[in-house]
């Protein structure tokens, strides 16, 4: 029984020190790239690296009225959720490192853990903002949870398989966004609403309730869900990636599939202002309902057709 | 040669820490009874044509997310206590930048019934920026030397 692969793959590739890198890295073409196009210069691109180590260097406060054992396990639980996922997707062209029939259900199950934490975290703290924000967190999380999964279990439908290498060895030849744009659409805005970015940013509007959940957090616990966030994003990413566009072959096609993913995402950050949340809901209702139209219309014309 | 290799290993870390904390200044701004002038001015630092992201400021909401405590106006009797709050929620260590001359010395305002006086009065201040109002490029100055004053200790 080898004992070393394992844990190179939890500690340094694919999961590790190498997702965070990579998360680090597509934080900053992120924020480099909402900057352009608000016609700013942006970030330095050791930008996210030196706030993750200024915040580990700060100190933590852990206020009156919380339970101090879920306040410092939560970030780590967030982090050790988001860092599971990075092992069964295709990163950097690479099949995931572990593989089972059914794993898309699980990474997309653990990628809600890093939001339920999240939430959790909110409600354990006795700040008001923070309780507000883990309620908005989890009203989101019901209201995009369902289209995303649905957008994302397409191309399993297509592929006839639930594991994702397999998806993504099927949508190698077949690129699976020119017969479902409905679901590649609604799984991008699915992201964009799991990673709280700004059109859906009402979890943690500074400008209504200071951080939302993560108002109380300080130092440590607000680095390591950035961390959480940003290895969220990657995985994400990938995932979307390797189910619609085309799968990810070889590492070119993985950062050029990505990074054109981030291009819209941040294209689509500087164009909306911020939704109230219920307007978040109402929206993700109806695109509940597109992706179910799409699902029956593939059931009509029959599989046949598309696979 | 156990010494010296801790002292190293200190040495190190502490110019990690001084580079993280120099290029990565999270900022939020408190008016303790200021004319809006200076907080018109330090929105104006904010908007894109300075992009203070350059240098990896950013408006923080929380003060227990923030580095930097940027300070307005003149210290009133009801804004005191409020003031000091803010403060004692950041985490260590933190900053505080007195933005124009009523945060320096009080200003116009000095004497009057309900102000206590300048921000040195209720809270530490690490750096003075004078003008009324200071302009961006004043305030960018500030926070450069502050950050510089790190670099120097």
């Amino acid at each position: 029984m080898n004992i070393l692969g394992p844990i190179i793959n939890v500690l340094f590739f694919p999961a590790g020190l190498f997702v965070l890198i990579i998360g680090l890295a597509y934080l900053w073409v992120d924020r480099k790239l909402v900057a352009q196009f608000q016609n700013r210069i942006g970030p330095r691109w050791f930008q996210p690296l030196a706030d993750v180590v200024k915040l580990f260097f700060k100190e933590e406060v852990v206020p009156d009225g919380v339970d101090a054992r879920f306040f410092v396990g939560l970030p780590i639980l967030a982090l050790a959720a988001a860092l599971t996922t990075a092992l069964y997707v295709p990163l950097v062209g690479l099949q995931g490192a572990y593989n089972f029939p059914g794993d898309l259900i699980v990474v997309v199950y653990l990628l809600s853990v890093v939001t339920m934490s999240l939430a959790l975290a909110g409600s354990n703290t006795a700040s008001r903002f923070s309780l507000i924000g883990a309620t908005r967190t989890l009203t989101q999380l019901f209201s995009y949870e369902a289209p995303f999964l649905l957008a994302l279990l397409g191309p399993a439908i297509v592929a006839h398989s639930w594991q994702i290498n397999t998806i993504n060895t099927y949508a190698g030849t077949h690129w699976i966004l020119l017969t479902q744009p409905i679901g590649f659409v609604i799984a991008l805005v699915g992201l964009m609403g799991k990673l709280e970015l700004p059109p859906f940013d009402a979890p943690e509007a500074e400008t209504e309730i200071v951080a939302g959940a993560m108002t109380d957090y300080s130092g440590r616990g607000l680095a390591i869900f950035q961390l959480a966030k940003a290895v969220e994003m990657v995985v994400g990413l990938t995932l979307i990636a390797a189910l619609y566009l085309g799968g990810i072959g070889n590492p070119i096609d993985f950062f050029a599939k990505t990074l054109i993913l981030l291009l819209f995402l941040a294209g689509l950050q500087s164009l909306f202002t911020r939704f109230r949340i219920e307007q978040t809901v109402k929206w993700w209702r109806y695109a509940a309902l597109l992706v179910l139209a799409q699902w029956v219309i593939m059931v009509v014309l029959g599989q046949g057709v598309l696979s | 040669m156990a010494l010296s290799l801790t002292e190293t290993w200190q040495n190190t870390l502490a110019s990690i820490k001084t580079w993280a904390f120099t290029n990565s200044p999270w900022a939020i701004h408190y008016n303790s009874g200021s004319c809006n002038g200076c907080d018109i001015e330090i929105l104006a630092t904010l908007t894109p044509r300075y992009d203070l992201e350059r240098f990896g400021v950013i408006l923080q909401g929380s003060p227990r997310h923030a580095d930097v405590l940027i300070c307005t106006g003149p210290v009133t009797l009801q804004s005191r206590d409020r003031l000091k709050r803010t403060y004692e929620q950041m985490p260590d260590p933190k900053f505080v930048v007195a933005v124009g001359s009523c945060a320096t010395s009080g200003g116009v305002f000095l004497g009057c019934y309900g102000v206590v006086g300048h921000i040195d009065e209720v809270i530490p201040v690490n750096a003075y920026i004078p003008g009324c109002p200071p302009r961006p490029e004043a305030i960018i100055d500030g926070v450069v030397k502050l950050l510089q004053s790190l670099q120097k200790k």
